[in-house]
């Protein structure tokens, strides 16, 4: 911050050359004052803590010279005894207009280096919920960015005001309102608690910093004062536990730079808002490619996996790939990818992780993932391989049927096209949530495919208890019995019985998918806009 | 020198031990094999070193994140 002699009153009473000059170089003033954000020293303990500051994020995360800066000039002016303003400290809120891949967006951030990113009192709120920057995605139905590293408001507040709000004095009401139009984004770029943290929540996507952010409902001081438990800030709210084990941010960055690319990635899937149609780019991969080795990716020993992921990028364009919440969930893949240059959205069972069994965290995250693609018109591709929900004293600890079930709910209300394609296994319910019954309903499948109520491994044991157990020899019984019942097991038989629509050769997948993808174009432009939302899900 | 701790990631039964405390061991090689809802789950190095401790044997039961073996390098 800088100190200067200025009078802005008398300037304005002078003649007009010379308040001209003033005016300009009160506005100058003011600018450079934003400019310098909270001074030098907190900017060095921003970069010593490993943290860009509010306007270098701006800059790495935006398309250059795009930024378009409103509320400039919001901060707490100080005047000597003559009126004249000596210094300004900028608001603790960075926010305007830019582009990312060309195309306008609304982002905002907190600025920690002014007062540690806290709630800033103004005539209007520049960021935060119901602030200028989610008025301005609103109106001119843009996405949305928050770059947040703040923890909110502070019971200090209450002092100033003389009384004590009431929850929601800042509501949420536009920030949920939001994700019904447009994109919205979060990084997560220090500790987040508070509105901030709410904020991050309410987003179609969001990153966090590995080792150099955190996210909680509540503090380390909070839960000393209110558990009696040490915890430092990185065990309770890093991205170990926040991405990995609870999914509450989608993503986790090794950098903050890296963070930035994520939310550049992600929002090159998205249309604008929910009016238009996810951007097209063009595509040098040939559509007709064909891939041998997908013939041989599904080993023929049942119990051996194979990577899904490879199987994803041997189908769909090459190049970037988007996979949301890798490190949660991991019996499912969740990605968004291209078909010939259109966005879509690949739900693909991960054999590798409880053989790709659908857990509770999986069900949230396939639930999530069909949520977003259906709001921004995104299709969706099932590679199924699912052997069904987890079974296991943790799993119903876990809630996993009622969360399964969930998803079978959710993908039955899709609105948007869906392609289901059975690489393996599609068993019971946690298969129905691979298939959308209330729409056209088209089911590809590979030679390797099986499917059922439930798998004959177990599902024999169950039906034949009696004949097993009063058998000669229970264990070859049941075998037997196995083998009997695999043979009606075969896909072709379901095929021939048009229960299942169409077999395909794997290597001719990604035409296939391609060919279908650009079908679907036409539905999805007759049904843009906002989607209706029925029912309570289970 | 420093240890690696390599942890289960499923809930599951030890099926087969590949290697023995001592053996070299690259990025990605198959340290055992789990079972896991009928499936083989490999487990595979994280990192280079020597297998210093093997903390389970064939038929042991195994919880998500509990330690299978120590890498040392």
């Amino acid at each position: 911050m800088h100190n200067r002699e200025l009078n802005s009153e008398k300037a304005s009473a002078d003649d007009n050359e010379t308040a001209g000059s003033s005016i300009n170089e009160e506005l100058h003033f003011r600018r450079v004052s934003a400019l310098e954000m909270g001074g030098a020293e907190a900017i060095e303990r921003q970069h010593a803590n490993g943290r860009l500051t509010v306007r270098e994020r701006f800059s790495e995360l935006t398309d250059a010279d795009s930024f378009r800066e409103v509320g400039t000039l919001g901060g707490s002016g100080e005047y000597d005894e003559n009126n004249k303003l000596v210094r300004v400290t900028p608001a603790p809120y960075v926010a305007g207009m830019a582009r990312v891949n060309g195309r306008p967006v609304a982002i905002g951030g907190e600025d920690f280096t002014v007062r540690g990113g806290t709630t800033f009192g103004a005539a209007r709120r520049k960021g935060g919920q119901g602030g200028f920057i989610e008025d301005l995605a609103h109106y001119y139905k843009i996405p949305l960015v928050n770059l947040i590293d703040g923890a909110g408001g502070t019971v200090t507040s209450a002092k100033r005001r003389g009384y004590v709000a009431f929850p929601g004095v800042h509501g949420f009401e536009r920030s949920v309102q939001l994700l019904g139009e447009v994109p919205v984004v979060s990084a997560v770029l220090g500790t987040a608690a508070g509105g901030p943290a709410g904020r991050a929540i309410l987003s179609h996507f969001s990153v966090m910093v590995r080792g150099t952010s955190q996210i909680f409902a509540a503090g380390p001081p909070v839960v000393k004062r209110s558990l009696g438990r040490d915890i430092d800030k990185e065990e309770l709210g890093g991205a170990a536990t926040a991405v990995d084990k609870a999914g509450t941010i989608h993503n986790a960055a090794d950098s903050e730079e890296e963070a930035l690319d994520q939310i550049r990635q992600f929002l090159s899937y998205m249309p604008q808002n929910v009016w238009e149609m996810p951007p097209v780019v063009p595509c040098d991969d040939p559509v007709d490619r064909c891939e041998a080795a997908l013939r041989d990716i599904v080993p023929e020993k049942r119990t051996q996996p194979y990577s899904m992921h490879d199987l994803i990028n041997l189908v769909v364009d090459k190049g970037p790939v988007f996979e949301i919440q890798p490190t949660n969930g991991k019996s499912v893949i969740t990605s968004l990818a291209r078909l010939d240059g259109r966005p879509v959205g690949i739900v693909a069972n991960n054999p590798k992780f409880y053989s790709g069994a659908m857990d509770a965290s999986s069900a949230h995250k396939q639930i999530r993932f069909m949520e977003l693609c259906d709001t921004f018109h995104i299709p969706l591709v099932f590679l199924v391989d699912v052997p069904g929900f987890m079974v296991g004293l943790k799993a119903e600890q876990e809630a996993t049927l009622r969360e399964g079930m969930r998803a079978v709910y959710v993908a039955g209300q899709l609105t948007v096209p869906t392609l289901t394609l059975v690489i393996r296994k599609c068993y019971g319910m946690a298969g129905m949530a691979t298939c959308n019954k209330n729409d056209i309903d088209l089911k590809l499948s590979w030679p390797s495919g099986e499917w059922g109520s439930l798998p004959v491994e177990g599902g024999v044991a169950a039906a034949f208890r009696r004949d097993i157990a009063n058998s000669a020899d229970p264990k070859v019984r049941e075998k037997e019995l196995e083998a009997e019942l695999r043979a009606y097991a075969s896909p072709f038989r379901t095929a021939e019985a048009f229960a299942v629509e169409e077999i395909i050769d794997p290597s001719e997948t990604r035409p296939i998918l391609c060919e279908y993808i650009a079908l679907a174009e036409g539905r999805l432009k007759a049904s843009l806009g906002p989607k209706r939302k029925a029912g309570v899900s289970p | 020198m420093s240890i690696t701790n390599v942890a289960s990631e499923v809930i599951g039964s030890v099926w087969k031990v590949e290697m023995s405390v001592g053996d070299t061991v690259k990025v990605g090689d198959t340290i055992m094999i789990l079972e896991s809802m009928k499936m083989e789950i490999p487990v595979e190095a994280p990192v280079e070193g020597t297998l210093a401790e093997l903390k389970v044997k064939p038929e042991d039961s195994v919880d998500e994140d509990q330690v299978l073996c120590t890498i040392e390098s």
